[in-house]
């Protein structure tokens, strides 16, 4: 559904995007990561022919954006953070207003997506009126009117409170659910990628630096909560016998493939470190971006 | 499709409160400065006509007031109401993030353009019409129906018409003010689709403008007034002639529509290589 190839977008000498390639496949729920000014908003602004990339070519559904837009946005619905309405109308001429630059709408249709998302009874209100769920609830009814195959959010739970946060995510699976609907995910809200993504990649400063499905993320390092008096001496041990990979903020031990947590204790009551606990401590979506993103805390033995 | 999308540009532009701000502004300076004539008496154009053998009673009447009243107001206000609309028709849009929800959907960006401009258009037309007859109604409020008087000593107009004479002149001008009206609103919206605050589109095509207004008016390029905009915008004054010059009319209303092309040409240029970002 989404096929970015080694995309670049420049903003004068500044490089928002740097030789991007990316994936979607249909079905999927695919998570964008990445901090502020990673490149997120400006990768996802190239799927929807917003921006126009320096280099390198973007097909969505098919089809090149930058040559073929209205082709390519034929079956394709996206939310932005804070997502704008012309406040001074309803909620219902918005939608009008919104989903004529698609196709010829009739009202059914717009009654049945006002029904789907909920907001029956208040879309003849001003939106000025709505609050921020009821306005996240508009920008959702404005993506559904083309009946789209592939849904573009770029922050979708900005500015909601952690009930609107929770029920945006209820929606997001159903629509996946329902409608069978391809989503391209953007948030800094981790655990809600981690909830709802099958497949994620990480942008640090505008360059990809993981694509992978979630189940990779949690498989991919072996991490071992040790909780010991002198975590240095032990850490620096267990590098000497060359059994870790490293360790992180005075708590966490990585093991090499062959290495298991047995084999740790009794490496370090031999030793007369004291060891008060040890135990498998899954990776978190969060823990695995930090990693990313972030150096260890302390290098890795190199022998 | 486009009547639909048409009449949805209408919906936004009209649903707004600062639309609106022209049509009191133009109502309120148009019964003040009727008030004002109703007040002095016509004593310039009394002494004028009266040299000229006529007789004041015969022309004191709503249609010279309803001129005298639109003269300065066609150079002055209706530019400046018709800018703030033109420039606020993409950059306000672009300003406000509603841009870049319209621009996720199917639609190419000169169409978006087109659609934008016409309902400029639109409302440029509502604006001309509004400022042609509230000049004429609230005219009639201080004076009664009779003989036109037109004096307009920039252009030499110096014309006296019956009442059904001077009320078929008074709407032809009013419609010729359109090509004024576009054209104008025309500059706002060229700017308003570059990468400004919508209040920078205006401030550009009214600073153009004026740059204009003012060079047509200095005496040293008076044999190079066909050269400027002001001069060709200043169409409408041409049906006040004794004989309508329907050659200048022509060759003006074909060099607006030349110019109105090429804005809304670089418009839809600058606003193709844009990158619409939040």
């Amino acid at each position: 559904m989404i096929e970015l190839r080694h995309v670049i977008k420049k903003f004068a000498s500044r490089t928002a995007v740097n030789d991007l390639s990316l994936t979607v496949s249909r079905g999927e729920i695919f998570g964008l990561l990445g901090h502020n000014g990673a490149g997120k908003s400006t990768a996802i602004g190239m799927m929807l022919g917003q921006v126009w990339p320096t280099s390198g070519t973007v097909n969505i559904c098919g089809h090149d954006v930058t040559s073929q837009r209205a082709l390519a946005l034929k079956k394709v619905g996206a939310i932005f953070e804070a997502p704008a309405f012309y406040d001074y109308l309803s909620g219902w001429r918005n939608l009008e207003i919104l989903s004529h630059y698609t196709a010829p709408t009739s009202k059914a249709r717009i009654q049945e997506v006002v029904d789907w998302v909920g907001l029956t009874g208040r879309e003849q209100s001003k939106v000025r009126t709505y609050s921020h769920g009821m306005r996240a609830r508009l920008a959702l009814a404005q993506t559904l009117l083309p009946q789209p195959e592939l849904l573009i959010l770029d922050e979708p739970g900005g500015g909601l409170d952690p009930e609107g946060i929770a029920e945006m995510r209820q929606t997001i699976l159903r629509l996946h659910r329902e409608l069978g609907l391809t989503i391209l995910l953007s948030s800094h809200l981790l655990t809600e990628m981690e909830q709802l993504c099958t497949r994620i990649a990480v942008l640090n400063q505008g360059r990809k630096v993981f694509e992978g499905p979630i189940s990779e993320v949690k498989a991919s390092r072996r991490r071992v909560a040790l909780q010991t008096p002198d975590f240095a001496a032990a850490t620096t041990l267990l590098n000497e016998r060359g059994m870790i990979l490293g360790s992180e903020r005075g708590q966490f031990i990585s093991l090499k493939e062959d290495v298991t947590t047995a084999d740790v204790s009794r490496v370090l009551v031999t030793a007369g470190i004291a060891l008060e606990g040890i135990w498998l401590h899954e990776e978190t979506l969060e823990d695995f971006y930090l990693n990313l993103v972030k150096p260890p805390l302390l290098p890795t033995n190199k022998n | 499709m486009f009547f639909a999308q048409l009449k949805n540009e209408l919906w936004k532009l009209f649903g707004k409160k600062r639309t609106y701000i022209g049509f009191i502004m133009l109502l309120l300076a148009e019964n003040g400065v009727s008030f004002a004539l109703y007040k002095t008496h016509f004593s310039l154009q009394k002494r004028l006509l009266e040299n000229n053998g006529y007789a004041l009673d015969a022309y004191a009447s709503a249609l010279t007031a309803a001129f005298i009243v639109l003269a300065p107001i066609a150079p002055l206000l209706l530019p400046l109401y018709v800018a703030l609309i033109g420039g606020d028709l993409v950059a306000k849009e672009a300003e406000d993030g509603t841009l870049r929800m319209m621009l996720c959907r199917p639609v190419s960006r000169v169409r978006l353009l087109v659609v934008k401009w016409c309902a400029g258009a639109v409302f440029s037309i509502v604006l001309v019409i509004a400022l042609g007859i509230l000049g004429i109604l609230c005219a009639r409020i201080w004076f009664p129906w009779g003989g036109m008087f037109v004096l307009e000593p920039e252009d030499h107009v110096f014309s006296v018409f019956t009442a059904s004479e001077g009320f078929y002149r008074y709407s032809l001008a009013t419609i010729f003010m359109l090509a004024e009206a576009f054209s104008i609103m025309g500059v706002a919206f060229m700017f308003s689709c570059f990468n400004v605050k919508p209040a920078a589109a205006t401030v550009l095509a009214l600073s153009l403008l004026l740059m204009d207004f003012i060079c047509f008016h200095i005496p040293y390029f008076q044999d190079y007034q066909p050269w400027f905009f002001t001069y060709h915008t200043r169409v409408w004054v041409c049906m006040f002639w004794e004989h309508i010059p329907w050659w200048r009319v022509g060759s003006s209303l074909i060099v607006l529509a030349g110019l109105n092309l090429t804005f809304l040409v670089i418009g839809c240029a600058a606003f193709q290589v844009r990158d619409i970002k939040s």
